[in-house]
């Protein structure tokens, strides 16, 4: 048997987990995809939040309903020239008697691309399954949590809000443009109708997934050179101990599943 | 039976791990094993703890003494270690074993005679021949075997962390005689080991290697060769 024992039964690990899932706060990405014709630049914050958690012998973590939180900036740059015809009139020249040769100027309309704006929030509830890792790199163990495989992201709804909310801050852009504004709008209206839901997936899923994919919740994380005690004078030097060895797994111990931490120890 | 059983968290030490612990302290904090008056230990330092000599009339800067303990092992209820039948290990109670030196710093004294030598040269002489006198100085030691038992008890370290101590109880100091220097040295040695025992606070947290919060509700229990403890995170 061990030397020492540490056990949490499952609500102990919900508020381990709850706590330790907090700890890691909102983390923020930011880069470039495609939707449809238009460019998107984005900056995406999520938090994520502990849901229920299920400990299931001998190493799987299950947390179900684990609540992400996302708040995502798209700016959009969208090419007029995509659905307006670029106009260029060459220049013409006429001879006139007694006044000699006179050209039109040459005149090329390059519609520019507009930028649009748009600013959507949302949350996701998934299941996710983790296993636990122990590791001793740099002096430190440390028994994480490590997610086992990448979860199937359901957006539902949040694809046709999305859809929604990039079609009314287009139409906020384009409308107030001079002749051409209101046949804009209902140009990007169309565009967004055929991406549609298939598409806004295909652009969440990969801005999204990657908060869940890569996750490590830490479980446990001290210093091989344990400290004891501190030193609390010249005489009295801090105590350490030497953790030779950490491992953890969960148990079933009598009616309770267990997420079991054990470690050995020498002066 | 569940390790948490009603409770959120689980903690357990075994005697192993509980005496390696001990170890590590003595070792890096050895002066709380080694304790002499100043003829001994001039000065404290992390080896050793300098005390005041035992004054007594007579005795030119008192009695100079010195107590060194060798690392106590501790055995946890049941019991494996053994001790003499004076004691028994109870439920929920520990045993030690630990080896003592005691050393007195012997002089012969000078006595002032009174009333005054006529010829203040002049020595008495001993009628005693040399080889049976006492020598003017001598390091008198002798070493103990001593076993004691105890319980443990909550209290906080001083940094305030949640902590144990192991508080003596009895003490025994086997084939002694007559009975009653016995029972003088074990009142003697009681009161150092409880006095020692007391300063060497464990936190809990070590006793878990740091792992999970625990707000003990129940224990620190002493069973099975093990402390455990059982709280809310």
């Amino acid at each position: 048997m061990a030397e020492i024992i540490a056990a949490l039964d499952e609500k102990g690990a919900n508020k381990l987990l709850a706590t330790a899932i907090a700890i890691i706060g909102p983390k923020t990405k930011s880069g470039s995809g495609t939707l449809g014709p238009f460019v998107a630049n984005y900056s995406i914050t999520g938090t994520l939040t502990s849901g229920n958690v299920d400990l299931i012998p001998p190493n799987t973590i299950r947390i179900v309903d684990l609540r992400l939180d996302w708040s995502l900036s798209l700016s959009f740059g969208f090419d007029l020239s995509t659905i307006l015809p670029d106009i260029h009139i060459p220049q013409v020249c006429i001879d006139i008697p007694c006044v000699g040769e006179v050209c039109t100027p040459e005149i090329s309309i390059d519609w520019p691309t507009i930028t649009i704006p748009v600013s959507f929030s949302d949350f996701l509830k998934t299941t996710a399954d983790f296993q636990l890792a122990i590791s001793l790199s740099g002096g430190k163990w440390k028994v994480e949590a490590v997610i086992l495989a990448i979860p199937n992201l359901q957006f539902g709804a949040t694809t046709v809000a999305l859809l929604a909310a990039i079609g009314a801050a287009a139409t906020i852009v384009l409308l107030p443009i001079p002749f051409i504004g209101p046949f804009l709008a209902l140009a990007v209206d169309a565009i967004l109708a055929v991406i549609a839901i298939g598409g806004v997936t295909g652009f969440l899923g990969p801005i999204i997934t990657p908060f869940i994919s890569g996750l490590r919740i830490p479980i446990y994380e001290q210093p091989q050179q344990f400290e004891v005690l501190p030193a609390t004078s010249a005489v009295d030097p801090k105590v350490d101990i030497v953790l030779d060895l950490v491992a953890a797994e969960i148990q079933h111990n009598g009616l309770e599943d267990e997420l079991v931490l054990t470690a050995d120890i020498s002066p | 039976m569940s390790l948490t059983e009603a409770e959120a968290v689980f903690a357990s030490i075994h005697e192993t791990a509980l005496n390696d612990l001990l170890t590590a302290f003595f070792t890096d904090r050895p002066r709380y094993l080694v304790y002499g008056s100043p003829s001994f230990v001039p000065v404290t330092t992390v080896a050793e703890t300098t005390m005041p000599a035992i004054a007594f009339p007579g005795v030119p800067g008192g009695i100079q003494w010195r107590i060194r303990l060798g690392i106590p092992s501790i055995d946890l209820f049941k019991q494996t270690m053994q001790l003499p039948p004076e004691l028994s290990l109870d439920p929920g109670e520990f045993g030690v074993g630990l080896d003592v030196e005691l050393c007195l710093d012997c002089h012969r004294l000078r006595i002032d005679p009174r009333p005054p030598r006529e010829k203040p040269n002049e020595r008495k002489e001993e009628k005693r021949p040399k080889d049976e006198r006492h020598p003017l100085q001598e390091v008198t030691c002798c070493r103990l075997k001593v076993f004691a038992v105890g319980h443990l008890e909550r209290v906080m370290t001083v940094t305030g962390e949640d902590a144990i101590v192991f508080a003596v109880d009895a003490v025994e100091i086997v084939d002694i005689k007559p009975d009653r220097l016995e029972a003088v040295l074990e009142c003697l040695l009681f009161m150092i080991l409880q006095a020692v025992f007391a300063e060497v606070r464990l936190p809990l947290r070590a006793l878990r290697a740091g792992a999970f919060q625990l707000i003990p509700v129940v224990g620190p229990l002493i069973e099975d060769d093990r402390i455990k403890m059982r709280g809310n995170l």
